[in-house]
């Protein structure tokens, strides 16, 4: 008798001090909405090691400039937020436990950002069950009748992305194409949408080859693709498994190497340097596309996004390359909708302000139009309603909290910057898977 | 047919390398044994000094001969200063390899740190091709080719026509028989080390010019396959070592022509299973250097 009042004494300590520990959440004395003490985190996780390091980079960048313009209009509810780097290493064998310790010991998580296709189906799971809303850059197909509530996605899921590849491999008039795709980059997702498009698009995929990363030679491979004849590659590849693969191919084909039709991650300094020092920078500017989802580099909210990636200087060096880059954009667009959703809310707490996610960017009669946090901010301070446009254009979430976008064609410049040479109906791609 | 004739030549490319890392490996296991983990960390540490020489003008085979010498040196200190103290104060084998594995893990750590961790290269190779009947290979395959025979055959001739080669077989068969006849089997050890560490520079450079494109991790991805030819050839047993790189180039290279490529390493693992069920000891067993040192 006495143990077990002793455990019930215990038990409520305990909880206690784990309801202090999660942020301090209680219900509002004013409201029904929860609130919790303490500034916002907004976790970024990606992997910041390992061979995918590179993807931590440019993944924080868009979190980076979101929140230096959001804290700049006062922050949210009167708190500040930062950015929180969670390595997921791109592997899930790490990201489990990496995610589960980070959302156990961080302050506040309040929102989590990157979550790629790599190591995606494991760390959503955990971050949903925490309930935590989720801006999302996977392109896995498993999520495109998404069932997790805190899961959101404005970007492409990968086989519409390989129906993308298809299109402009064909409108360049490659019709024969080679499909060469690393193992365990997330690529595989691409090929549903690419086989079912390039029959309809009337070209063919000549061959289709899975390759290991960093490998002492691919002498082997690239004897079978050159073997193919093909008119076109249709690459996915780290920097350096790439550099080892077209280097080859550049020796064993007297010098030539097949135009090149990659995803727009490859969009990178890394991608870049890498190739450019094996096969030489005419190649890499002239032969190389880079295809992925799109959005208009005219409006006023892609001028407010690129100018504060340009005036950060964690992230000044890059913000050429990835003002044209899908991803990182859908992820400063997804930090703004989840910060107005919180001020609409009038609560941080997840669980809470998730509900209010849709509302942000639903088109509304007499709502305004807003195209960054600022403006949305003084809208809702003024009792409007609002719609959130930003860099990717209006959302529109359908029942599994995805958004499709259009695509484009982009090439590298001679100084690593990209440039856009082409636009990808997202109708037209839909339409073929 | 053509694909696996061609898959055969490029096996012999990458065993070549293969065999340069393990019958250095395997020479140094042989006189010492220790089973040192630092070796593929050395072969990266090689291969970024071949770097710097290279982005200083020097021609890159003179930065692989180099870079050679300069890992050769840092073998013999690396013996000297950590492992022989520890092998005299009676460490256990299982010990010894964790110290090889820490040792390896912090020169790595201290290349990113130097270094970075983006990837790295020597630049574009040369287009020069080879055609041997159906076989095309590369300017830098058959060069790594022909200077892993040369490597090869010299260490050949050092082990069986010097009396420095035999003083080596006789410590690595017995160091305390060795030392009671009056080598100084010190001095052999200090030689064996720098000898190997050449050769896994060698292997560095070698492995940065085939790949092309390498980073911090270049050693120690290629350190399984290389420890795997040793063992295959039979660990201590150079000559075992040669073949056994030939068999995983060769192995590997033919899986990725005729089946699916990520099974690539995997064949050869394969072999190395059947192989040691087969003969435990590996292809050379222990017979080489007690037939040998007897012939001697």
């Amino acid at each position: 008798m006495g143990s077990q009042r002793t455990w019930r004494v215990s038990a409520l300590v305990g909880a206690t001090a784990l309801v202090a520990a999660c942020g301090s959440s209680s219900p509002s004395s004013s409201s029904s909405a929860p609130t919790q003490s303490g500034n916002i985190t907004a976790g970024v996780i990606a992997p910041f090691t390992g061979p995918a390091a590179q993807f931590g980079k440019l993944l924080s960048a868009p979190c980076f400039a979101a929140t230096d313009l959001i804290n700049k209009a006062g922050g949210i509810l009167g708190k500040t937020i930062s950015c929180s780097a969670i390595d997921d290493t791109g592997d899930p064998a790490d990201a489990v436990p990496n995610v589960t310790r980070a959302i156990a010991t961080t302050t506040n998580l309040d929102m989590a950002l990157g979550l790629e296709s790599n190591t995606a189906a494991t760390t959503v799971p955990l971050v949903n069950d925490a309930k935590i809303p989720i801006i999302t850059t996977n392109g896995l197909v498993a999520f495109t009748k998404n069932t997790y509530p805190y899961y959101w996605r404005l970007t492409p899921s990968d086989d519409a992305n390989g129906a993308a590849f298809a299109v402009w491999a064909v409108q360049k008039g490659y019709k024969n194409v080679a499909v060469v795709f690393q193992n365990g980059i997330g690529s595989e997702g691409n090929l549903p949408g690419l086989t079912s498009a390039m029959p309809k698009l009337g070209g063919s995929l000549g061959l289709q080859l899975t390759i290991p990363a960093d490998a002492a030679s691919y002498s082997s491979e690239v004897a079978r693709v050159i073997n193919a004849h093909p008119d076109a590659l249709i690459w996915s590849a780290d920097p350096q498994t790439t550099a080892t693969f077209m280097s080859e191919y550049k020796q064993l084909n007297n010098g030539v190497i097949p135009p090149m039709v990659t995803a727009t991650d490859s969009l990178t300094p890394d991608f870049f340097d890498a190739l450019k020092k094996v096969v030489g920078v005419t190649y890499v500017t002239q032969d190389v596309y880079l295809v992925g989802s799109s959005f208009s580099q005219t409006t006023a909210a892609f001028n407010t996004y690129k100018t504060a990636l340009q005036d950060d200087s964690r992230t000044s060096a890059i913000a050429d390359v990835l003002s044209a880059v899908g991803p990182p954009a859908s992820e400063y667009d997804g930090i703004n909708i989840l910060a107005l959703a919180m001020v609409m809310a009038k609560s941080t707490v997840g669980s809470y302000y998730n509900q209010f996610v849709t509302k942000v960017i639903s088109p509304k009669p007499g709502a305004v139009v807003v195209s960054n946090f600022a403006d949305g901010l003084a809208a809702l301070k003024a009792g409007k309603q609002i719609q959130y446009v930003g860099v990717l254009g209006p959302v529109v979430f359908n029942q599994y909290h995805n958004s499709a976008g259009q695509f484009a064609a982009n090439v590298f410049n001679p100084d690593g910057s990209a440039s856009r040479v082409g636009s990808i109906s997202g109708t037209q791609v839909l339409g073929l898977l | 047919m053509q694909l696996i004739i061609e898959a055969i030549g490029f096996g012999i490319a990458t065993g070549a390398v293969i065999a340069l890392g393990a019958v250095g490996f395997s020479v140094q296991f042989g006189i010492s044994n220790i089973l040192n983990i630092t070796y593929g960390a050395l072969m990266t540490l090689s291969a970024y000094i071949g770097l710097i020489l290279i982005n200083r003008g020097v021609n890159a085979w003179a930065a692989l001969a180099l870079s050679a010498v300069a890992v050769g040196v840092v073998s013999v200190i690396y013996h000297r200063i950590l492992l022989a103290p520890l092998v005299r104060r009676g460490t256990r084998a299982i010990a010894m390899i964790i110290v090889t594995v820490s040792a390896g893990t912090i020169l790595q750590y201290v290349i990113v740190a130097i270094a970075g961790p983006s990837s790295q290269s020597y630049g574009e190779q040369s287009g020069q091709t080879f055609h041997f009947a159906d076989l095309t290979l590369s300017f830098g395959q058959v060069a790594i080719i022909v200077l892993t025979a040369v490597l090869m055959f010299a260490l050949h001739l050092l082990l069986t026509r010097t009396t420095l080669g035999k003083a080596m077989r006789a410590t690595s068969s017995n160091r305390t028989l060795a030392r009671s006849c009056g080598i100084a089997t010190s001095r052999i050890s200090d030689i064996a080390w720098f000898i190997s560490g050449c050769l896994c520079g060698a292997a560095g450079v070698a492995l940065a010019i085939t790949t092309v494109s390498f980073d911090f991790s270049l050693g120690a991805l290629f350190l399984i396959p290389m420890i795997a030819a040793a063992v295959l050839g039979g660990i201590g047993q150079p000559y075992g070592a040669m073949l056994g790189g030939l068999i995983i180039g060769v192995s590997s290279e033919v899986a990725a022509a005729v089946s699916n490529p990520n099974y690539k390493d995997v064949v050869a693992f394969v072999i190395l299973i059947i192989v040691l069920l087969v003969r435990p000891r590996g292809l050379f067993g222990a017979a080489w250097s007690s037939r040998r040192l007897m012939e001697g």
